[in-house]
């Protein structure tokens, strides 16, 4: 089962995401921060990353940074957050994100992004 | 007020701290090539409450984390009204850190970030009004419930009102019980609104 790891700073967002995700049948971890993503990177291998912007302690930018520059295998990004600006987006490329997303995601749009950046094609 | 010379603090102070103590000497310090300098400056400030606007301006062009948090924290303790100004300016800074920072920062200040509140939740960026929402989540003071339902009930702005029902679902009473209802018939096609507002309806009965 491919392992999703959230990360977002607000509990209902963190809830609504791993719903749908369990409901596509992922395996789901949460993180509240960037600090505690990277403690959860530390304990195992995810296959995609779900990370929000604005987060205290560490950012999102500022945990793909740190992730990206480890000796690890990696995986796909997507980062999501309220911040629709075109100079936002270009930093969460620019940080390691692989797709950006603005909030909220409906779940069949958040699913289609997912399923394709795990290689897995469209639901049948 | 006259400041202390510590002795505990002697071997860091032969080095950074070799300007004099008082507001001109610490302003100049502010601005040293050295971040440990700036630091140390930073941290004495907190003890001159004239020092809000010099620690105000110095944000405004300080790129150095460690400065940044300690002049923040410096700030907070004056907590005057410059003060309070300018850690509202950093909620429009394209610098996630700082604007982080001053979110945290702001929290600590409850009476004084109050007055700021309702202009903050109404401001023309959707951004500054989701961080003021975020100011909110620990900000203990009576009026956040009414702040909250007053921005699920007008803000156009799906985000903003996801941000605030959030927290609503967390701080909430039955006094919001109408308003979240009001929030799913406006949002009836967002299906995070939708998800949000029946998990704080469900809380805040249980309440």
């Amino acid at each position: 089962m491919k392992r999703i790891l959230v990360i977002d700073d607000a509990a209902t967002v963190r809830l609504y995401h791993r719903e749908i995700l369990e409901a596509a049948g992922f395996e789901v971890s949460e993180a509240i921060n960037g600090l505690e993503a990277l403690e959860r990177v530390a304990e195992g291998p995810f296959d995609l990353y779900l990370v929000d912007i604005n987060m205290p302690k560490l950012d999102g930018y500022g945990f793909l940074r740190e992730l990206r520059g480890r000796d690890i295998p990696q995986a796909p990004a997507i980062m999501i957050s309220t911040e629709a600006e075109e100079s936002d987006q270009r930093r969460g490329f620019e940080s390691g994100a692989n797709l950006y997303l603005v909030k909220p995601a409906r779940p069949d749009q958040l699913l289609a992004h997912v399923r394709l950046l795990l290689g897995e094609g469209p639901a049948s | 007020m006259a400041l202390k010379k510590t002795t505990s603090n002697a071997a860091a102070s032969a080095d950074e701290r070799q300007r004099p103590r008082d507001l001109p000497g610490l302003l100049t310090a502010l601005a040293d090539p050295d971040p440990l300098a700036r630091r140390w400056a930073a941290r004495d400030l907190a003890g001159l409450p004239e020092a809000s606007s010099g620690l105000v301006d110095r944000l405004a062009v300080e790129s150095e984390p460690s400065v940044i948090e300690v002049i923040l924290t410096s700030l907070t303790r004056i907590g005057d009204e410059r003060a309070v100004a300018g850690l509202t300016d950093c909620l429009r800074s394209d610098n996630t850190m700082l604007r982080n920072a001053a979110i945290e920062a702001m929290k600590q200040l409850p009476d004084e970030v109050a007055p700021w509140m309702g202009r903050l939740l109404v401001d023309p960026d959707p951004d500054v009004r989701i961080f003021a929402v975020n100011v909110l989540e620990s900000l203990r003071h009576p009026q956040v419930e009414e702040w909250l339902i007053r921005v699920i009930a007008e803000d156009a702005h799906v985000n903003v009102c996801a941000t605030a029902v959030d927290l609503l679902g967390e701080v909430g009473s039955e006094k919001a019980v109408p308003a979240l209802h009001a929030l799913k018939d406006r949002f009836g096609d967002e299906p995070y609104i939708q998800f949000a507002a029946d998990l704080a309806l469900k809380r805040v009965r249980a309440d």
